[in-house]
């Protein structure tokens, strides 16, 4: 498949998807949000691919939706308009069902919209420049999905905070590691794909099956209340005894060596989102 | 009553449960499966104790399952894995629905189902050597009931991160300090068991029945998922 507003690429085991507009700080154009969906289902569906990671061109990483763009189109506003009120939106790994782990490495700006693809991440990263706002507020816009995605993975006055402040205050790297939103901070920034690559590729040494039962687990227990979550985290648990990677995983450890794991099967369960 | 793999103690008001198999790095084998059981329903019925702590002997706090063990005693792992699916697993505080406050001291390692003792403890501290390691994924387990009562607890970026990459990272007492995973970090190491009694002992001039009402509403709350 061909893009224009992203890249995608391969490094062995690990699929990219780059946000590709860095002249426009990687906002979302109406083109740029249909390429999304596509591309995490490519990367989903590659089974050479065992862990995603998605990043940005240029100073930003991400700034949300291009509204100029969408509204001057004719079709675009009307057609992003719909997307939201029906709440089919296509553009993150969690929207598209994704159950390999994804890490978002952010570089530099990410800005209103682009908090989806940290709040839709299983593992996020920064460059030590990176800085985080949300400036919705502050042109007349409601801060909503991504930020209800954020107050459950993170403490909530945070990000209720930035949405509130909208463009008027940025939060750095720094503060962001302290919250737990993200788990690393990288330091020269210049090092950040290098230490995503390296990142991926331990997490690629894990048993792919259960990565995606773990995924499923932890991300349906956002839906549930304690004790459901746990009965349903616990269907995913047992779906997996009996697979051979739990024979092989204990022997290779013993036996000092790094598992062959059996590839992902592709799924046609694709869970609650 | 009597314990082989734990060590049941009472220090004034505070009741103590150590996991006692420090050879074993305090693995749960199908003997401590039930002594666990037993152990929180004798603290939680005794009237003289208001506090219970939650720490182990030797370098490790737990490390979860013990998996040779339970191998070779086919009715215990049959009776684990029933457990395990039908969620009716009995060995922590939360499962055998004990009110009254359970402070986990995390005496070292903590690795896969080690963490259901520090997710469902009401009050978490740690040494300062006392690190959290889910190698679940390495081994092709899944991780499930203490990574999603953890992620209700603290922030869940971090969680799924100790989740996917399995063994190849841990996490230190001060990062899970600053996470609020834990609350306290005690320095040196072996001034842990003194301060979780100490701390216990503030606990326990609190309302035992203000405190009951108290824990049986917050964690009910992780039940619901709106109002």
């Amino acid at each position: 498949m061909s893009y224009e507003h992203l890249i995608v690429e391969r490094h062995g085991p690990v699929g990219w998807l780059i946000n590709n507009r860095p002249d426009q700080l990687n906002a979302m154009n109406a083109r740029m949000r249909d390429e999304f969906a596509d591309a995490w289902i490519e990367l989903d569906r590659d089974p050479d691919v065992r862990v995603i990671v998605h990043t940005g061109e240029g100073r930003a990483f991400q700034t949300g939706v291009d509204v100029a763009e969408i509204a001057s189109d004719g079709v675009g506003m009307q057609r992003y308009r719909d997307s939201v009120e029906n709440f089919d939106l296509h553009f993150t790994a969690w929207h598209q069902h994704v159950w390999k782990p994804v890490i978002t490495a952010v570089n530099g700006i990410c800005c209103g919209g682009g908090f989806h693809w940290v709040a839709d991440a299983d593992i996020v990263i920064a460059a030590s420049d990176a800085q985080f706002f949300d400036p919705h507020v502050s042109v007349g816009q409601v801060v909503s999905i991504e930020a209800i995605g954020l107050i459950r993975k993170m403490p909530a006055e945070a990000v209720m905070r930035m949405a509130f402040m909208g463009r008027h205050e940025r939060m750095g790297a720094d503060r962001a590691y302290e919250l737990g939103m993200i788990s690393e901070i990288v330091d020269p920034p210049d090092r950040l794909r290098e230490r995503a690559q390296e990142l991926a590729e331990t997490i690629a040494k894990n048993s792919p099956t259960a990565m995606a039962a773990t995924k499923k687990a932890l991300w349906g227990a956002l839906e549930a209340g304690l004790t459901d979550a746990c009965r349903e985290g616990a269907k995913h648990l047992v779906s997996v005894w009996g697979h051979p990677d739990q024979e092989e995983g204990p022997r290779a450890f013993a036996e000092k060596r790094e598992p062959q794991w059996q590839p992902l099967e592709p799924t046609t369960d694709t869970g609650t989102p | 009553m009597s314990y082989q793999c734990l060590k049941v103690e009472r220090r004034g008001p505070v009741g103590w449960i150590i996991f006692n198999r420090p050879d074993a790095g305090n693995a749960m084998d199908a003997a401590m499966f039930d002594e666990l059981e037993r152990a929180w329903l004798e603290l939680d019925t005794d009237p003289d104790v208001r506090v219970i702590v939650n720490t182990g002997e030797g370098h490790a706090f737990q490390t979860g399952v013990d998996v040779a063990q339970l191998a070779t005693d086919r009715d215990a792992l049959r009776e684990n894995a029933r457990r395990t699916r039908d969620a009716t697993l009995r060995f922590t505080a939360w499962h055998c629905q004990v009110w009254k406050p359970v402070i986990a001291a995390v005496n070292g390692v903590c690795a896969g189902g080690g963490l259901h003792f520090v997710a469902d403890a009401d009050i978490v501290i740690a040494s300062s050597n006392a690190t959290f390691i889910d190698p679940h994924v390495s081994v092709g387990q899944v991780v499930a009931y203490e990574g999603i009562t953890l992620i209700r607890k603290s922030p869940m970026e971090p969680i799924v991160r100790m989740a996917l990459v399995g063994r190849h990272e841990r996490v230190d007492a001060a990062r899970a300090h600053q996470l609020g995973i834990i609350s306290e970090v005690v320095d040196p190491p072996d001034a842990l068991r003194e301060h979780a009694q100490a701390l216990a002992e503030k606990v326990a001039r609190n309302s035992p029945a203000a405190m009951a009402a108290t824990k049986r509403a917050l964690w009910g709350a992780l039940e619901s998922t709106g109002t």
